[in-house]
Parts: structure tokens; sequence; C-alpha cells
């Protein structure tokens, strides 16, 4: 393949990843998604299956089943009712994919990282499930804001991969926005964390390094766009070195949230990197982290 | 040097930009920066219009050259003199109204006056080249500074900068030039008591 054709073929396949991953909830078919790409179905499943490595049946299904094992660990809803989002018939389908996937079932999941969560505090004061008694918890050293925030529309790359080795989509996208003078007047760095690393196996984690475009600018050829969707968030700044991200994730999602009286919302989690990885010691560095949340009902 | 290895000018001086809360007499050799002049308090529109086109500046020439293969380097921390007319200006005091200064980020001497006006046109050409015309290259000599650690809020600078001239005095040198600062903390999310700033002055027999 020469490089335009692949680099054709990568920006019409990323328009079809994430039309997947906003609309997990929908009608997923071949026919539909092809012609998405402008592809006919055969050839589609064939780029899809080459250039993903895995099949687009598999890859909506693990989606799926991803973001209902995030659920599980993270909300109360009933099972039967994560297997209906998830695309399932019965609870019993369900369980069985679930279990193949996670080695588990859904019921023992949650039971897992339920007993995570309620932890005991270090001076043996037990959490009680009255509002009242949520002060007593573990002291939190994250200063957690709610926001709320206008769309944001961003160029991107994607890195599918640990986290940690982001760096190539990095390299890809600035000199490519910079040399265009879409890196001045304010542009945000960001990155979009679609996966939990506790769910999604290293190799399959999706990081989208963005840059905010707006609403009027297209990107050059090449790099695909989408936007971060309006609304409530909920927010703190991690200090430090980006290794510890993950865990200013884990207090904010695992500690924070449950305890919010809020639910994580559908789109996913991102960061908004404040200061110059090169030229700042990894102690300083400053990185705002944002969870969406549902609409209060 | 292959272009892997990018050109990082804060730490191959790191000597220049050496400072504790204990001042000392430090050798500072010619320098190039981006720079942009403006008047007013650090609390005006205008210093965060300058900062913002600085900015936009540093970082559109920086990936132009890595986008055509050209020598990479790290962007360098902001750093500003400060300069009054109507009278002598003493950092940490009531700041005077005409206060002016030029805001820099040091830069390779290898970025050429060309890659500017190209980085000019670019953020224009996307209608984010505010103040972007206005940002220069300009090369310091400095020489011979006296140099202190100031750590805490930019307002509270005054006993270090009362420190840092005590100690040029003792040496029997006085101040030849203007008042340098160099920011090393983000003040968008730093506690303003961690604030790490070098202040810096030129001095002479």
């Amino acid at each position: 393949m020469k490089p335009t054709t692949l680099q054709d073929y990568e920006r019409r396949l990323l328009r079809v990843l994430v039309f997947i991953q906003e609309h997990l909830d929908e009608d997923l078919g071949l026919e539909r998604l092809a012609r998405l790409a402008c592809f006919s179905p055969h050839h589609f499943h064939r780029v899809f299956s080459g250039m993903v490595g895995e099949s687009l049946a598999r890859h909506v299904r693990r989606l799926r089943l991803e973001r209902a094992a995030v659920r599980l660990k993270l909300g109360d809803a009933p099972v039967t009712e994560l297997a209906f989002q998830a695309g399932f018939g019965s609870h019993e389908a369900f369980t069985r994919a679930f279990s193949a996937m996670f080695g588990r079932p859904p019921r023992d999941f949650r039971l897992e990282h339920a007993s995570e969560l309620r932890r005991p505090s270090p001076s043996g004061v037990h959490f009680g499930e009255l509002d009242a008694f949520r002060s007593l918890e573990i002291p939190m050293d994250l200063n957690v804001e709610i926001v709320r925030l206008p769309p944001r529309k961003v160029a991107f790359v994607r890195h599918v991969g640990p986290y940690d080795a982001c760096g190539a989509a990095w390299e890809a996208l600035l000199p490519v926005l910079g040399k265009e003078g879409l890196l001045g007047g304010g542009a945000e760095l960001l990155g979009i964390c679609h996966d939990d690393p506790e769910i999604t196996p290293p190799e399959r984690l999706r990081y989208d390094a963005c840059v905010t475009i707006a609403a009027k600018d297209e990107p050059p050829a090449g790099l695909a766009t989408q936007t971060i969707p309006a609304g409530e968030y909920a927010t703190a700044t991690h200090h430090g070195p980006y290794s510890g991200l993950g865990e200013t994730y884990a207090q904010l999602l695992g500690r924070w949230l449950p305890r919010s009286g809020r639910e994580l919302g559908t789109s996913p989690c991102f960061e908004i990197y404040l200061n110059d990885p090169e030229g700042t010691d990894p102690e300083d560095l400053l990185t705002d982290v944002f969870a969406p949340l549902e609409p209060r009902s | 040097m292959t272009t892997q290895d990018k050109i990082d000018l804060f730490k191959q001086n790191k000597d220049e930009y050496r400072a504790t809360a204990r001042p000392r007499i430090v050798a500072v050799g010619r320098a190039r920066y981006l720079a942009i002049d403006g008047k007013g308090t650090p609390a005006s529109a205008a210093f965060q219009r300058a900062i913002g086109a600085l900015y936009g500046m540093a970082y559109t020439i920086k990936m132009t050259r890595k986008f055509s293969g050209r020598q990479d380097y790290v962007v360098g921390k902001l750093e500003a003199v400060y300069r009054a007319k109507s009278k002598a200006f003493t950092p940490g005091q009531p700041l005077p109204k005409d206060l002016a200064w030029t805001l820099m980020i040091r830069t390779p001497d290898l970025v050429e006056r060309g890659e500017l006006s190209e980085a000019v046109a670019a953020l224009e050409s996307k209608g984010k080249g505010e103040g972007a015309d206005e940002v220069r290259l300009e090369t310091l000599d400095e020489g011979q500074c006296v140099q202190v650690l100031h750590v805490g809020p930019y307002e509270d600078e005054a006993p270090s900068v009362a420190a840092m001239l005590a100690h040029a005095e003792a040496e029997g040198l006085r101040v030849v030039g203007p008042h340098h600062e160099i920011y090393l903390s983000d003040p968008r999310r730093t506690a303003p008591e961690a604030l790490r700033t070098i202040l810096r002055a030129p001095v002479s027999r």
C-alpha cells in the first residue's frame, strides 16, 4: 500500500472507531459502518480486522463488555440492566460472555471491587451507608471540583497500547499542527484515555493525543477530529510525573465518585497537560484530569 | 549531535541558573531570546496577551523546525526584565505605573529571523496571530550578576531583593543593569507560597 493510501485508510477507519465509541448503544452492523468509511462491506471487514487486529464484531463486543465491567466496578446498576446495555438478550448470556473475558462472573467482579472501595480505614472506623458517615473515610489528598465545560473540538492522533508509550502519537501530531499555526492562541494539549487499564489489556488501551482547534478549523490532511462533549465533569489537578496519573484517576473514580452521589457519564475521561514535559522536571508537572458526569436525574 | 538530541539550554547552562536562598555571584554568558515588550503590571491584560503571543511563537517555531527535520530543542522557561523610567524601580515595592517589561524565552542561536516571520504568517492564517509580529529575537550579555532564589508569592519579593542587593554591596559590586526574573514554577496551579523564581541583576565593580 502506498503511504498516502495507508494514511487515507487510517483516517477512514478512525472515523469508524470514533463513531463506535460514541454510539456503543446502537446497532453497529457491518453494512452501516462500512458505508460510513466508504468501503464495500466485504472489503471493510478485511480492512478492519487487518488494521485493528480483531474483527468488527469482536471489537464492539469487547468494548461493550469492558464498559459493563467499568460500570460494575464504579456503579450499582443491576447486572440485568448492564446485560441489556451491553447488547445481550439475557442475564445468562451476558454472564457467560463476561466470565469468558474477565475470568469471573459479573457478581464476583463487582464484589471484589466493592471490597476495595469499602476497605476499613486504618483507624478502624468503618464506613456507614449514611451521608453523615462519609466524612469518616480515609482522607483523600485530592481536591475535586465539579465544572461545566463547553464542547471541545480536537485534532488527534490515536495510540493503541500501554498508556506510557503514547509519546509517538504526540511526535506525529505536534509538528504537523505547529507548522499550520494551530498551536498558538491558547490551544490546549490534552489526552483522552478511553479505557480502564485494570479492565482492558495493555495492548488494547486506546489513547488520543489531542490539540483543541476552533470549531471552524479543519486539521491538515491525515489528521482526524472529534468533539469532547459539553457537560459536567469532576476535575482534579494531578501534581507530578505522568506515571502517577493512574493513581489520581483511581482516587477520582474509585473513591470520590462512589461517595459523590453522581454517576460516571458515557463519554471518556480526559486530561489537560498544563506544562511542557520536555522543559519541566517530572515532579513539577501539572495535569488536570476530568471525568464526565451523568446529568443529575 | 544528531537531530535526535534536543538542545536544552536550561540544562546546558545550569551554572547560570543555579540559585539558592543565599545570594551568589554568577557569570552569565551571551544568551539569545525570543522577546516581546510591553507596559503595565504583571496582572494587566497586556502582560497576559504578551505571554500568549510569546508561547504561541515559541512552539510554532519549534514544531515547524521539527516538521522539516531540523534541529529540535526544548522550549525554555519564561523570563522577564523590568524597567521603569519615572523613578528607580525597586522590585517588591509598589509597582510604578510606567513599569515596562520584556518577556523572554531563551532560544538556541540557530533559530533565524526568517523562522519568526514564517511562524507569524502561519499563526495569522489561523486567526491566532495576536501580538505574534511583536515577538523578536534579542541577545543579552549580562556578564557578572548577583542572583538569588525567591520562594513564595511574587508580591513578597522585597526581602529576597534586599538580600541580593546587600550581597552585591558586600562584595563591592554595584547594580548596572535591569532587574531580571526567571520563572521556574507555573503560577496557574502552584500554591503562591511554593512559587520558585530566580531574581537576577547584572553587577560591576
